[in-house]
């Protein structure tokens, strides 16, 4: 298994103002799973980018199978069996699965839909998945679009594989599949780059880990003989707790209550908020959680049921009626939904409360650039100038810029949906720390998350939704991992029944 | 020190390299012709575009917001006809008839974006349905004909002079540009229009009010061209229907020549003005050059795409990477 099948030696890489990779040598055996790992900065995209052919280095030579590159274009990369799946799915919505795998492949002259698709089923049976190759690539659910995803890289021969944060749109028991089809590739002699910040993962599926740091290379470990402590260590440069901000305040009156509302897939869900209280909400991916979420923001129309808060039912038809009495959104997709990625940080940050920052018809710059810098300190949002567009950010910088944006309303019942997905380590710390004193001033958090560990970590209570129903309920001595999977499948198992 | 004003120059450079063009246009038709440059011919083309310039400000304000409006030639065309019958055929005093034009020129763009956004189908599709049913409208308004000698008070609005000299017609453009850029920059209201134009969901989610946004940007956009149709004839002082129509592609040229994106989120009203004259300087240039009205076209055609391949060069090496310094 000592054969290396891809290196790279003393890879530089700079851009004005930065040295995004400095003089960079790492090694990847032939049928590794070798996990990247670094805060967001630290050079893992680069690296990638670099190798794939996206970026070429200022220095340094990238070896690939014993051929030696100074650099390598996307074609020359894919041609040498390195293949990428970023986080954005590359596939063509409205062609059905076989065509998307088969696309840029031809047999003879003309479309060949019956070789397209023995193909694709060739592929799926290396590994392991039941798909049916003529399904529409829209009508798949995220997890299985990325499988396809998957299986198009494998279907190019891959060599080597480079998965960047796989396992962010998908749910635990879907986590597992991937893993599966990962140590199928790994016993066909493929190499997995392996890209993600959830630590639990790294340790379940890596041979060996490499650790970066500021565009620096730190060291290469053997996962096994590795301290999850050590490697976080090892990312952040400095001593990290590992465990969650301590709330140091009582659970209050009960703020919102949610009582029956049916639509958009949710059926009879009821429940309550307290001040102070983060609530977290679990479930698997399609039980419905974001879709209760935008109900009770107004984001969508639901059939039936009520929402009042503090005491008063309300009626909720836009986010704007929702602002009103006090109700939050930090929504799931932060690039989609949550900032507008072409307008500076000011811009973003009052966009929600422009109207109460201005006399009359006119905007009042001075409130807007106070208000601003005030949430820019208040968040430690690092950047230049308020002026920054929001594109240039971090994501947990851009994540800090929607919070100052939802709490500018005066919101005192904020809804979390994933706050830290796609977040460095320290910049999750710090959202961790940002909610935790915003529950220690009294405001009630309802926290949407896929991330166990962040769920049993933060939540003061746990309920817990299945094929849009409530399945249970968790108090913080119930509290356990197993507890959570067995309410999240709990209903599915019915139906099956 | 030099390569740092340098750096600071570059950007601003190409921030406004539009207004640089147009000031390189000026030149070389100043050299080519000692027509071009005279007070008289200058005034002329401002008085030629300030109709353009006023629907093009409209236009941009829907483009911004993310939408697009193909029928504000033919608005152009049915307003001016409803106007002009109302006080030559019916007899309604000038002013009551150019308030009711404007009027019905919001309530066009009004049903433009009701359709737009209750059927939730691009607003280019919207669009090119009502063109259609605005033309037919317009050509029976008009009874088929043209409606010749417009009361003279009308005619002020686009003959007319202000102190002797100022033609009024500019003025109009000039006070429809201020409020414009007014609303873009200054009010709540401006920054709802980029939002919804840049990410209409975050719009949304952040208690935007975007279906009503949308709606008072298609009535803003129907009111500034009824005025732009005032001016359009009461310059010519006839009505005819096939006088609006061309509009909306002049405009749209203009606009995104002025750097309005054509995604939305992005444009100033200043770029606008300067892609109208752009436009205009070019097609009065050539005239007295020479050059035939198709040889003009094809050239208008280039100098649309030089200007948005140059814009999609200077995104793209804006994003990728900044290799100089």
């Amino acid at each position: 298994m000592n054969d290396i099948i891809l290196s790279t030696k003393n890879i530089t890489k700079r851009y004005p103002g930065v040295t995004a990779l400095d003089s960079v040598s790492v090694y990847f055996y032939r049928g590794e799973v070798h996990a990247l790992l670094g805060e967001n900065g630290a050079g893992k995209s680069t690296l990638i980018k670099i190798i794939s052919g996206a970026v070429q280095p200022d220095g340094g030579t990238i070896e690939v199978d014993g051929k030696s590159f100074a650099k390598l274009d996307p074609l020359h990369s894919k041609k040498n069996g390195i293949e990428v799946i970023y986080q954005e799915f590359n596939l063509v919505d409205s062609l059905s699965v076989a065509e998307n795998i088969c696309l840029g492949e031809r047999n003879g002259l003309l479309v060949d839909r019956k070789w397209m698709v023995k193909r694709c089923k060739e592929v799926f049976a290396k590994m392991g998945v039941d798909i049916d190759p003529e399904t529409l690539v829209r009508e798949l659910p995220t997890s299985r679009q990325q499988l396809v995803e998957i299986a198009k890289a494998v279907s190019k021969n891959a060599k080597i594989l480079i998965m960047d944060e796989p396992s962010a749109p998908l749910s635990v028991s879907e986590v597992d599949k991937l893993f599966e089809i990962i140590r199928t590739l790994k016993k066909n002699g493929v190499t997995i780059v392996y890209i993600s910040h959830r630590m639990d993962e790294i340790f379940e599926i890596s041979d060996r880990v490499t650790v970066m740091r500021d565009g620096c290379y730190i060291d290469t470990l053997v996962t096994k003989n590795t301290e999850r402590k050590e490697l976080v260590q090892l990312m952040v440069g400095r001593e990290i707790s590992d465990s969650y901000p301590l709330k140091q305040c009582e659970i209050k009156e009960v703020v919102l209550e949610i009582k029956h509302i049916t639509g958009n897939g949710v059926q009879d869900v009821s429940f309550n908020l307290h001040r102070g209280e983060i609530l977290g909400l679990a479930g698997l991916i399609g039980a419905g959680r974001t879709e209760l979420a935008r109900m009770i923001y107004g984001a969508d129309k639901f059939e039936s049921g009520d929402i009042i808060v503090n005491g008063k039912s309300v009626k909720i038809h836009l986010p704007s009626d929702a602002i009103k009495y006090g109700i939050g959104l930090i929504p799931e997709d932060r690039k989609q939904q949550g900032v507008f990625l072409e307008k500076p940080i000011a811009w973003n940050a009052t966009i929600a409360n422009i109207k109460n920052i201005a006399k009359g018809l006119i905007v009042d710059r001075k409130k807007e650039k106070l208000q601003a810098e005030h949430y820019i300190s208040l968040f430690s949002i690092k950047t230049p100038s308020i002026q920054q567009l929001v594109r240039n950010l971090s994501g947990g910088n851009q994540q800090k810029v929607v919070l100052a944006k939802t709490l500018a309303t005066n919101s005192d019942i904020l809804i979390f949906d994933e706050p830290t997905r796609g977040i460095d380590v320290g910049a999750k710390q710090e959202i961790y720390e940002l909610m935790v004193r915003l529950s220690n001033e009294g405001k009630a958090i309802l926290m949407i998350t896929s991330d166990m560990a962040e769920l049993l970590g933060m939540s003061d209570r746990i309920i817990v939704l299945a094929g849009g129903k409530l399945s249970g309920e968790l108090r913080k001595e119930e509290f356990s991992q197993v507890r959570v999977l067995e309410l999240a499948s709990n209903v599915k198992q019915e139906i099956m029944k | 020190m030099k390569s740092e004003t340098l750096r600071r120059i570059v950007p601003l450079l190409k921030k406004y390299v539009i207004f640089f063009v147009l000031i390189g246009l000026m030149l070389l038709f100043s050299i080519l012709t000692p027509y071009f440059f005279t007070v008289q011919n200058i005034t002329n083309i401002f008085v030629q575009q300030s109709y353009v310039i006023i629907a093009a400000v409209g236009l941009s304000f829907v483009m911004i917001g993310g939408g697009m409006d193909l029928s504000i030639g033919w608005q152009i065309s049915l307003v001016g006809v409803v106007t002009a019958t109302l006080m030559k055929n019916v007899g309604i005093p000038v002013l009551a008839a150019v308030l009711i034009g404007c009027l019905l020129g919001t309530l066009l763009g009004l049903f433009n974006g009701f359709m737009a956004t209750t059927l939730k189908v691009h607003p280019l599709i919207v669009t090119l349905g009502t063109m259609t049913a605005f033309q037919g409208m317009s050509y029976i308004a008009a009874n088929q004909s043209v409606i010749l000698n417009l009361p003279a008070s009308f005619k002020f609005l686009g003959q007319g002079h202000v102190f002797g000299f100022i033609p009024v017609g500019v003025i109009l453009m000039i006070i429809v540009v201020s409020i414009a850029s007014f609303i873009l920059n200054k009010t709540y209201f401006g920054r709802y229009i980029y939002a919804i134009g840049s990410n209409d969901e975050a719009a949304h989610l952040a208690g935007i009010d975007v279906k009503k946004t949308k709606l008072m940007v298609f009535a803003l956009c129907g009111l500034f061209v009824s005025l732009a149709s005032m001016v359009l004839f009461a310059r010519t002082g006839s009505a005819a229907p096939s006088t609006g129509p061309g509009t909306e592609f002049t405009c749209m040229t203009a606009a995104v020549l002025g750097g309005v994106s054509f995604k939305g989120g992005e444009g100033k009203m200043w770029g606008v003005v300067t892609g109208v004259l752009i436009l205009g300087i070019l097609s009065n240039g050539m005239q007295l050059v020479g050059m035939g009205t198709y040889a003009q076209y094809i050239v208008r055609g280039g100098v649309l795409l030089a200007a948005v391949g140059f814009d999609t060069y200077q995104k793209s090496s804006a994003t990728k990477v900044k290799k100089m310094g």
